[in-house]
């Protein structure tokens, strides 16, 4: 038999709500900057844990995953910007159907495909994304992008009209939705799909032979993953009041949620959210005394990539293991 | 009693390489069926074919009565065609407890479930760990599978091919590369777990063919050289030239 865990104690209960204390009085210590920043943070990290759907859970890379975010972000703006009185879950869920939309026009492609093959598909599906938004002005307006279009408020029906403007109010907004979005998908790896698709990451063959239908076990994963990376750019979209080509689209917009995965720790589903933190962290550190950011960021991936492959988490596991070890013997 | 497979003036080649070469073959419903042959008769590509793994050249396989020359694994597993894999095909960073537990969602058809936590069905993991006890992995069941030894490793394997509950078990080399003992403790098991079950097994291991088939069918060169029962197969001459000579049974 499986052992079976303890009754839930007053234990489990404590990290949780210190965390939820520490966010919920963050902006009133920490002020509008730091506000602004963690935003920031949660949306990546949000981008980065559907991009490790795909990495860590399905064992493929994508270096074209700006096509959900941008998709979603877009989305976002251009319903804003023609269409009047939309609410803003409404809207934030387009942007999430956007990206799911946009996940299942690609999966027919990217099934056909493999490992390299794979990240070179997603690598060209993205650029054309980039140069599509580009060239189709009349859509998207171009390297201009879309921009100030009205930010609904939050309205509760009966209760109170809330004003999305402020950073204050949009951080809460913003860490609600994001971590129901983390939650949900961590949710989606304890599922039976989560272990069909982990199944796939190890030996798709086999999981073949037991009956499990590939293509479309991996289609509603590039849905899913889809989704989850257009909310991001959803809410994005709501805060930066502007999307252009560059913020949305662009081949860094792809490739920081990777280099955030490696950062964090590949395989663990804790490894997109902590490298998003270390790399905003180090960003604004060296914000405070050189323009040269891609220069430290380059750094430390060289650092993570040479000397501790699995990341700042699989670091702290190696250490945990450690001291263990030490107050054992 | 019905065949369960056939295959129809079966034919392969790999361009242009002729591998099979109009093999008509059948299996009885409830039979154990062994085919051997020398390196290269084509055993492999002959178990590969109806596994769905290539498509023939030309002829037909039909399972169940039912054409499956062009079918793909996963359609052949859900008609009732479970496999176990030449090099041990598992899932090795997760435990033999994840392992077969993939094989019963399959079973149950559970596939595309996103709504709960797998950990919390139940009935799901009674019925892991009653094929873990069959296959006598209980003890192991929460260990990672990369750490156990070969022979497990292959228990494993059968395990997960009868968790699908097929009504035709197909092993390919099921002893390979085991030691005696290993090799023995294999054959006892797969004679358990395939009681009254129908089974075709590639072989090239004598001892375990004679012991566990009721029929065998030898290859030679991409032929079907004979078909017996395993004394008719010892007795006959010209078996004997082409293979059991070699190897002096």
């Amino acid at each position: 038999m499986i052992a079976k865990k303890s009754a839930p104690s007053w234990k489990q209960w404590v990290f949780p709500c210190l965390v939820g204390v520490i966010l919920l009085a963050y902006p009133w210590v920490l002020g509008t900057v730091y506000t602004n920043i963690f935003i920031y943070f949660a949306i990546f990290s949000v981008f980065a844990a559907s991009l490790n759907m795909l990495v860590s859970y399905l064992g493929v890379l994508s270096f074209g995953h700006a096509l959900f975010y941008g998709g979603g972000a877009y989305a976002t703006a251009l319903f804003l910007d023609h269409i009047e009185g939309l609410g803003l879950f409404t809207v934030i869920l387009i942007g999430g159907a956007a990206g799911a939309a946009l996940g299942l026009i690609v999966s027919p492609l990217l099934n056909r495909v493999k490992a390299t093959a794979f990240a070179l598909l997603t690598l060209a599906l993205g650029q054309l994304a980039y140069m599509a938004c580009l060239k189709l002005r009349f859509i998207t307006y171009g390297e201009d992008g879309v921009g100030g279009f009205p930010i609904p408020d939050l309205t509760l029906p009966g209760i109170a009209s809330i004003n999305m403007m402020t950073a204050e109010n949009f951080y809460y907004l913003a860490v609600v939705v994001l971590s129901l979005c983390l939650l949900l998908m961590w949710f989606l790896t304890k599922t039976p799909f989560g272990s069909i698709m982990i199944g796939i990451r190890d030996n798709p063959d086999r999981v073949d032979f037991l009956g499990f239908n590939l293509p479309m076990t991996k289609a509603i994963v590039f849905v899913i993953s889809g989704f989850f990376a257009g909310i991001a750019g959803a809410v994005y979209a709501l805060f930066q009041n502007l999307v252009t080509p560059d913020g949305a689209f662009h081949i860094m917009t792809s490739f920081t949620p990777i280099m955030m995965l490696f950062v964090g720790g590949i395989g663990t589903f804790a490894g997109p959210i902590v490298g998003s933190g270390v790399m905003t962290i180090i960003e604004e550190l060296a914000t405070r005394y050189t323009t040269q950011i891609a220069l430290f960021n380059g750094i430390l991936l060289v650092l993570v990539v040479m000397y501790f492959r699995t990341g700042f988490v699989g670091l702290y596991l190696l250490i945990r293991e450690k001291l263990f070890q030490k107050e054992s013997s | 009693m019905t065949d369960i497979l056939e295959t129809k003036a079966l034919s392969h080649d790999f361009s242009g390489l002729q591998v099979l070469e109009n093999i008509n073959f059948a299996v009885k419903q409830g039979e154990r069926h062994a085919i051997i042959g020398p390196n290269g008769a084509g055993k492999t590509t002959f178990f590969n074919l109806v596994t769905g793994v290539y498509v023939p050249s030309s002829g037909k396989i039909l399972f169940k009565s039912v054409d499956i020359t062009k079918a793909k694994p996963y359609r052949l597993n859900r008609m009732g065609l479970g496999r176990s894999f030449q090099i041990t095909s598992i899932f090795l960073k997760q435990t033999p407890f994840q392992n077969i537990r993939l094989a019963v969602l399959s079973k149950n058809k559970i596939r595309f479930n996103l709504f709960r936590r797998v950990d919390r069905m139940d009935e799901i993991n009674e019925q892991t760990h009653e094929i873990l006890r069959e296959i006598n992995l209980e003890q192991e069941a929460h260990l990672e599978t990369s750490t156990l030894s070969y022979g497990k490793q292959r228990s494993l394997d059968f395990g997960m091919a009868l968790a699908t509950e097929p009504d035709l078990l197909m092993f390919d080399e099921p002893t390979a590369g085991m030691s005696r003992d290993e090799s023995q403790t294999a054959v006892e098991l797969i004679r358990k777990l395939t009681e009254n079950k129908t089974m075709i097994i590639v072989e090239h291991d004598m001892d375990v063919v004679f012991s566990l088939a009721d029929r065998v069918t030898v290859l030679h060169h991409g032929e079907i050289l004979a078909t017996g029962t395993p004394r008719e197969i010892k007795e006959n001459a010209g078996v004997k030239k082409a293979y059991l000579g070699e190897t002096e049974v």
